[in-house]
């Protein structure tokens, strides 16, 4: 009976999803920057899910669900505030990763040290692009590994930590520079 | 292991990705070595610092209540696309498996696929009223004022009880469609939560006193020629009390 079957659906979908409700919420309130647009965000991202949900397979329903919010806000954010994501300059190919950190030092992170209100360290994660603000946020807030967070993000784990690299050196520079700053 | 090979792999190293072998190379080097040793503190303090600045973030309760309500009429939308099952078939199913637990006759739900129909209406119908913002029709702690709104507007003409001086002030009546058909509903306060009671014709046979679902409780109980329905969220102490409070007035 549809009745029976599609109740039976959206009570596993709850169960499966709902638990991971909080990690969704952060996820898309880090990438939109904003309470309101966040829960919109989360919304849409978990209806669509629902539709899909035949798509899942018993496995991570973690990583599962923040991949249909990252792409939810992603294709939100190019809808609304498009000049928030612009790709990234010198993405790192996946063989060169980490290799190559001295020379990922870009715009963006010249960006974070001439702005004199980011020395508190929330405010200079939200002021990261948004590839590399994911990155931190699933590992250092969310605690994902690296095998995770590639899966998410749709990346190969060589551009995982070719960017967790180029974030924490972005964020190390402008933090120590503000404790080198109220030492003098 | 040299410094040039420790630095790109100092990241998996403090985020606990490397393979055992080369996480205790790297940490002998790191023992002996007065640059690199130096480098991980000042990783793992940004770590520490980033994890102590960061709000964390969780979803607001309003947005979980949305979403499942959001859910269900998904649900809904594509079950009867699927093939529209009568209602009363529905019903039937739901109490087949409904399970009889205790004494006193009453009928504990267990489970989702087994929910009453009109309790989940109920339940959204409550959750409307608090998402939409829209509480009441008309807005009165006044008896006198709600009992005459409903007059001619519905079938049913519930009396109005005012429950202030036992904590539940009266907020307002509001119109609700519940099987089709409109519903009057008695909007009180219990100190912040909302308590909605919609008036139903009573119904013989219905053995279902609470249910439980997500965070908001029905109470069913009938009186008189009225099936009262109340939804809320407040404490079961609190909801007992109104019950019980409702009950002695509307006898009254």
């Amino acid at each position: 009976m549809a009745w029976i079957a599609e109740r039976r659906r959206r009570s596993r979908f709850e169960s499966v999803v709902l638990p991971h409700l909080d990690a969704a919420y952060a996820l898309a309130r880090w990438l939109t920057r904003n309470d309101a647009d966040a829960a919109d965000v989360v919304q849409e991202a978990l209806l669509r899910a629902f539709r899909y949900f035949d798509t899942y397979r018993e496995g991570d329903a973690k990583s599962w669900i923040l991949r249909i919010v990252r792409r939810t806000c992603y294709s939100w954010l190019e809808r609304n505030r498009p000049a928030d994501v612009v790709p990234l300059e010198e993405e790192d190919g996946p063989d060169e990763g980490v290799a190559s950190a001295p020379r990922a030092v870009g715009d963006t992170e010249a960006l974070l040290q001439n702005r004199s209100d980011l020395w508190r360290l929330d405010v200079l994660i939200e002021a990261l692009p948004a590839p590399l603000r994911e990155v931190i946020v699933l590992r250092e807030l969310q605690e994902l590994g690296y095998r995770e967070i590639a899966e998410i993000s749709g990346v190969p784990i060589g551009t995982v930590m070719s960017r967790l690299h180029r974030a924490r050196s972005a964020l190390r520079r402008a933090w120590e520079e503000k404790d080198i700053g109220d030492a003098m | 292991m040299q410094c040039d090979e420790v630095g790109p792999r100092l990241d998996a190293y403090i985020d606990g990705e490397l393979a055992e072998a080369e996480r205790v190379q790297l940490r002998d080097h790191l023992l002996d070595c007065p640059d690199c040793g130096p480098e991980v503190t000042a990783l793992e303090r940004l770590r520490d610092g980033i994890r102590q600045a960061a709000p964390i973030y969780r979803a607001p309760e309003a947005l979980r209540s949305r979403i499942r309500f959001a859910l269900r009429q998904e649900a809904a939308a594509s079950a009867r696309a699927a093939r529209p099952a009568p209602g009363w078939l529905a019903y039937a199913a739901s109490i087949l498996l409904a399970v009889i637990v205790g004494s006193g006759g009453t009928l504990l739900i267990t489970g989702e696929q087994q929910e009453d129909a009109v309790a989940n209406e109920l339940i959204d119908s409550h959750l409307r009223s608090l998402l939409a913002d829209h509480l009441t029709d008309v807005a009165s702690s006044d008896k006198h004022t709600v009992k005459p709104w409903f007059a001619g507007r519905t079938e049913l003409s519930p009396p109005g009880v005012d429950l202030a001086p036992e904590g539940f002030p009266l907020v307002g009546g509001r119109l609700d469609l519940i099987e089709g058909k409109p519903v009057p509903a008695l909007v009180y306060r219990a100190g912040k939560h909302v308590i909605n009671v919609f008036v139903l014709p009573a119904r013989a046979g219905e053995y279902v006193e609470t249910v439980t679902r997500r965070g908001y409780t029905l109470r069913h109980w009938n009186q008189g020629d009225f099936g009262y329905w109340a939804v809320s969220d407040a404490s079961s102490d609190e909801f007992a009390k109104f019950e019980h409070a409702f009950r002695a007035a509307a006898s009254g």
